[in-house]
């Protein structure tokens, strides 16, 4: 097990249509209690890229290392189980059901553990207290930020050691974006877990990233720790990106 | 036209005659009629129920809900004929519902997950071939091992008196054993842990599986548990509709109506609309005309449509 990294993605080629590859061999980590942003225009792969990680998709080649683990096209449940969480870019919960449900919902891979399922919970709970507050109310009423709220929530059931977030501000009132960022950030800080955070609205998600990587037709164009990109030189890549 | 008043005794008072229909009208007739209504539409409602309840996890709509259907009615002829005996008529209609949840369990892997586990262009034109492949299949099967004849499972039951109503015992069996049904689904969909995984999975499918659910396997229990709802409806209506290959025809098309009565997904809608669509045709038959009973429905299908397109508790625009 190699010290800190707890994701290694190595030479990773996956897509939807036999063929037709939309990541061509994406090499990146991500280290724990880190945030690890990867940006990159549309269509570049990101989202394909943690959809590859999580299992929902199997890739073609390459291979995905969680905590030193080969867990390359491994199914969704068992990743879970060890401790991957995967928050989409679409919404993320259940409207229909009660706040409660829904974080029980995230807790479903140790259903049976009810000690364990009492103490998230409850652990959860004393994180976000509005969502106690409203555990017995349908999660389609809670205002969209206190949705976010509950699939982070929901994600921190199970205690995650590597998060993959997928555009969690896109559609968002720019005062959201804020709290959202700040949701993330205390996330790290209380589960120590790596953060792999695929984003689109670059300059807000940049001062949190600890290491950053540039996506571009399926491969890595740009990598580096985060403090050595400012908004300008990340503008230049993309529109670089872009020209061709 | 007169309507078969031969086994209502007390259906006798004439309010008149107009345009050549006789219309006999009685206290009794109405609640002996409602009632019957009621106890076949509740087993309506089953069908409607297993259709509306796949179709909202696994996104398909099953054509061969009828051939379940017809499997269940054969499962219990064999238990009640040859096993068992007609006392334990019960215990058959268990190993009816149980045997159909396996066979779903056991065909679904094979027919429906292909449609999602493989990127696939036309997911419903391929469970549309592909269920009513099966229901060709069941049936010709069906005509192999029993031949096209009819059976019937012997019921001992007596008649039952409801005041001073008389009731087919098999019918109030039936009713009874329907509604039993339902109470075990919706426990198991309130209070349980897989009940829960359906319900969400109702509502986002992608959201079940980041949740760690094997979104497979619950396609395979959900639509077990809806081909069982049919089986079960098969095994208990047996005794009075009867056992034969093509059995399941006419109930798929009183699930559909239901269907478009109380609209796609609604689990509500398959409740209500199973209930007004025995209603519908109860009536009908007993104060219309009742050579034309299955008209009813249709009439009832044609009215919802003008006034709620979308059933009576249907989406507007729900996207599948």
């Amino acid at each position: 097990m190699s010290t800190g990294r707890t994701l290694e993605v190595s030479g990773l080629r996956a897509g939807y249509v036999p063929g037709v590859d939309i990541l061509s061999s994406v090499t990146l980590a991500a280290a724990e209690n880190a945030v690890t942003l990867v940006i990159g225009p549309n269509g570049a792969g990101k989202s394909t890229l943690l959809r590859a990680i999580f299992g929902i998709l199997e890739p073609s080649a390459g291979r995905v290392l969680f905590r030193g683990k080969d867990v390359t096209g491994a199914n969704s449940s068992t990743l879970k189980a060890a401790g991957v969480s995967y928050v989409t870019q679409e919404i993320n919960s259940f409207p229909l059901l009660t706040v409660e449900e829904n974080l029980l919902m995230g807790a479903w891979v140790f259903r049976r553990d009810r000690h364990r399922l009492r103490r998230q919970l409850e652990s959860v709970y004393a994180m976000f207290p509005i969502l106690k507050e409203k555990r017995h109310d349908r999660a389609g009423s809670l205002s969209g930020g206190q949705g976010r709220m509950l699939s982070v929530a929901r994600e921190l059931m199970t205690q995650p050691s590597l998060l993959l977030i997928d555009e969690p501000t896109v559609g968002l009132a720019p005062n959201l974006v804020a709290e959202v960022y700040s949701l993330l950030s205390a996330a790290k800080t209380a589960t120590g877990a790596a953060i792999l955070l695929v984003e689109q609205n670059v300059e807000e998600a940049l001062p949190l990233a600890d290491y950053l990587y540039l996506l571009n037709l399926g491969q890595v164009k740009a990598e580096g720790p985060g403090r050595d990109f400012d908004n300008s030189r990340v503008r230049a890549l993309v529109q670089e990106c872009l020209l061709g | 036209m007169t309507p078969e008043t031969g086994w209502l005794p007390h259906a006798s008072r004439h309010l008149g005659a107009a345009k050549g229909w006789t219309v006999i009208f009685s206290a009794e007739l109405l609640v002996q009629t409602v009632l019957s209504g009621l106890m076949v539409g509740v087993l309506y409602a089953l069908m409607a129920l297993g259709i509306t309840f796949i179709y909202s996890i696994v996104k398909t709509i099953n054509w061969a809900m009828g051939e379940f259907y017809m499997i269940g009615s054969y499962i219990q002829f064999v238990a009640v004929h040859y096993l068992l005996g007609a006392r334990w008529w019960w215990l058959a209609a268990i190993i009816s519902a149980a045997g159909t949840f396996l066979v779903g369990l056991i065909l679904e892997p094979i027919l429906i997950k292909p449609m999602y586990a493989r990127p696939m262009q036309r997911r419903d034109d391929y469970a549309t071939v592909v269920t009513i492949a099966l229901l060709l299949l069941l049936r010709s099967l069906a005509v192999a091992l029993g031949g096209p004849n009819q059976y019937r499972p012997e019921s001992d039951l007596p008649v039952v008196w409801i005041g001073p109503l008389p009731q087919e015992g098999a019918r109030v069996a039936a009713f009874v054993c329907a509604l039993l049904a339902l109470a075990v689904f919706w426990i198991v969909i309130k209070k349980t842990w897989v009940g829960l995984a359906l319900r969400a999975a109702a509502q986002n499918r992608v959201a079940v599986q980041t949740s760690g659910v094997d979104v497979y396997r619950l396609d395979a229990i959900a639509f077990a548990i809806g081909v069982a709802l049919a089986g079960l409806a098969g095994a208990l209506l047996a005794p009075l509709f009867m056992v034969f290959p093509t059995n399941g025809a006419v109930t798929t098309v009183k699930g559909f109506e239901i269907i478009v009565i109380g609209g796609l997904g609604s689990i509500p809608g398959a409740l209500v609309g199973g209930l007004l669509l025995g209603l519908a045709e109860s009536l009908g038959a007993a104060f219309i005309s009742s050579p034309y009973q299955n008209v009813y429905g249709f009439l009832l299908v044609i009215v919802v449509l003008i006034v709620r397109p979308d059933g009576l508790f249907g989406e507007r625009g729900r996207e599948a």
